[in-house]
């Protein structure tokens, strides 16, 4: 996977970013007619790019791009002198990559203008900027949380959606009160639980324990479309020297059954480590491939996820506000545990309801917005505070009482015993070896007992740490000091993990032909 | 007049290299011909299968001290 983001909540930023960068310019527009689509884009930006934006927002004219450069505080170069900006000036280049970025996502404009200058005559080329129109209409709208008379977007229309405010939780939509009359309860909690046991049942799916109920046939066709899953037949092709991998997913129907039986790739494991929030979104991004295949509007799918992540927890809309396109993603996002759909009234009243999960889509940080803090707290199993202990003899003890946790710990631990809040087991070679014959890599799993470690580990090796940086400083062993850093996992136990790693990998085979028996030279050369 | 082979080419350690030979002289028909230290010319189908004797040969050497506690705990 790319090297350069250092936290896996990093991750669906850029993966969304960049499927987001190379939509054509058309979509970008059509895309910018919401509010809401504009208001999410606008959190996933760099905060130096929302500053331009939130500047260049409210002013008309068009700005020179020079004086973007001014508006930042430039840093003194090594020399001393401020005028002079060095090319390596770090804040210069976190500049540039704002600017390109927005550029990408056709939300800066440019035109080049001259301007004479009226005392010597000369006229010299500028080069002035601004923000995208339709953009800019459409973010003042969100920003200032009023509709205009004029507006045709469909999912305005009716006052039954509420407009999206910054300031999210106490708004509600006018009239909607007196839709919320159903029979069945549609409470809070009741919804957490639908989503938890939705998206736990696919995550355990993924790491391969029973589960009462398997995901539906759509969920499973879009984990192995995107790779997070395979057929067995897939992982022999792929290790078959013979065949040229081409998994072909649109020809040759492949059955719910043998479906069922998939394996987890690396890129799947990959995925279970994230946190929450960018496994979702790494999802609908698939979706959001695998819909273009099926003939879907990208632009409404994209809309009606971003409108999704506006929406008010534990509220119902109706679905008559919706196009046909977002009507078909209802089925496909109450699989995922988005959306709840009870879908027993007839069609004009039916209605849907956002979970935990659908309005964290777009929330900026997890720690800042309370309903998203709470929901982790119950769903957040994939990067939980559990803390684990690993101790030079492979033994292994984990504090954790999630399930699913335990059965990720299963793919390459050998599990002895469970308490009520704790796991216990080792680290043997037979479990390490059918990790990595799935694909594992010895990477992923030091990196996942790293991240995982308990904080007592944690805090012993910082503590040798400091002692051996304090020996090295005494007696003046620079090159030395320069190598140190924290080992928090004991060396023994990782570097076993990766002599593991090797010996699977003892022989190497190439496909070829051997031409022998050579008459002479002459005949070599010809050939 | 040249020959031409197709097979697969095997890169590996001479002390696997040994092995293979071993592996190849108790059932025949494997390794088409030695190219040097750490080279084979192998038939390509037979691939798996050399890799699975390898496995449970190289397996034979490894002490697994968690048999033993099982052992020992029944």
């Amino acid at each position: 996977m790319s090297d350069s983001l250092t936290e896996p909540g990093e991750l669906f930023r850029t993966t969304i970013n960049e499927y987001l960068e190379n939509l054509p310019e058309a979509v970008h527009t059509q895309l910018y007619q919401s509010p809401e689509t504009c208001l999410a884009i606008f959190r996933l930006l760099p905060s130096l790019a929302k500053f331009y934006i939130m500047t260049l927002l409210f002013q008309d004219s068009p700005v020179r791009s020079s004086d973007l450069s001014r508006w930042i505080k430039q840093p003194l170069s090594a020399g001393g002198n401020p005028d002079v900006i060095s090319h390596r000036n770090p804040n210069r280049m976190y500049q540039s990559e704002s600017i390109h970025r927005l550029k990408a996502l056709n939300l800066l404009k440019e035109n080049k203008k001259q301007i004479t200058n009226p005392t010597t005559g000369r006229s010299i080329q500028v080069i002035a900027i601004h923000l995208n129109k339709s953009f800019r209409d459409s973010f003042r709208r969100a920003i200032a949380g009023t509709k205009s008379l004029e507006d045709t977007d469909v999912d305005m229309d009716s006052t039954n959606t509420p407009t999206p405010v910054l300031e999210e939780p106490h708004h509600t939509g006018g009239g909607l009160s007196n839709l919320f009359e159903d029979d069945e309860k549609i409470t809070i909690p009741s919804l957490d639980k639908y989503c938890l046991t939705k998206w736990e049942s696919i995550l355990h799916f993924m790491v391969g324990s029973d589960t009462r109920e398997t995901p539906s046939f759509d969920v499973l066709r879009l984990l192995r479309f995107s790779h997070l899953m395979e057929l067995p037949s897939d992982r022999q092709k792929r290790e078959d020297l013979d065949a040229d991998y081409d998994p072909d997913f649109e020809t040759g129907r492949v059955s719910y059954d043998s479906l069922k039986k998939m394996l987890i790739t690396q890129n799947g494991f990959q995925f279970l480590l994230q946190p929450i929030n960018s496994q979702i979104w790494a999802f609908l991004l698939q979706y959001l491939k695998i819909s273009e295949t099926r003939h879907m509007n990208p632009v409404e799918v994209l809309n009606f996820i971003f409108m999704l992540g506006s929406l008010e927890l534990g509220e119902g809309y109706p679905i008559s506000t919706l196009s046909q396109t977002q009507i078909l993603m209802l089925k496909d996002l109450a699989d995922y545990g988005l959306i709840y759909d009870p879908g027993n009234k007839q069609n004009k009243e039916r209605k849907y309801y956002p979970t935990r999960l659908a309005t964290s889509l777009t929330s900026e940080s997890t720690s800042f917005n309370t309903p998203a803090a709470v929901m982790n707290k119950e769903i957040d199993n994939g990067t939980s505070e559990s803390s684990l202990i690993i101790e030079t003899n492979f033994k292994l003890y984990c504090y954790t009482t999630s399930p699913l946790q335990i059965a990720i710990l299963n793919l390459f631990v050998h599990l002895k015993a469970r308490f009520q809040n704790m796991v216990t087991g080792a680290i043997t070679r037979e479990s390490v070896r059918s990790a990595l014959l799935n694909g594992i890599t010895a990477d992923q799993i030091i990196n996942y007992l790293q991240s995982h470690a308990h904080a007592g580990m944690v805090k012993m090796a910082e503590e040798k740490l400091a002692k051996s940086m304090e020996y090295e400083t005494s007696i003046g062993n620079t090159a030395a000091l320069a190598r140190l850093k924290l080992e928090v996992l004991p060396p023994t136990v990782v570097d076993q993990i990766k002599l593991w790693q090797l010996e699977l990998d003892r022989i190497q085979a190439f496909k070829g032909y051997l031409y022998t028996e050579f008459a002479n030279d002459m005949e070599f050369e010809r050939l | 007049m040249p020959r031409a082979v197709k097979g697969s080419l095997i890169q590996c350690d001479p002390s696997i290299k040994a092995l293979i030979l071993k592996i190849d002289s108790d059932y025949r028909d494997i390794v088409f011909e030695e190219l040097d230290d750490t080279h084979l010319l192998v038939d390509a189908s037979k691939i798996p299968f050399i890799k699975s004797e390898l496995n449970r040969i190289l397996a034979k050497n490894t002490y697994n001290p968690l048999d033993d506690d099982d052992a020992n705990a029944k």
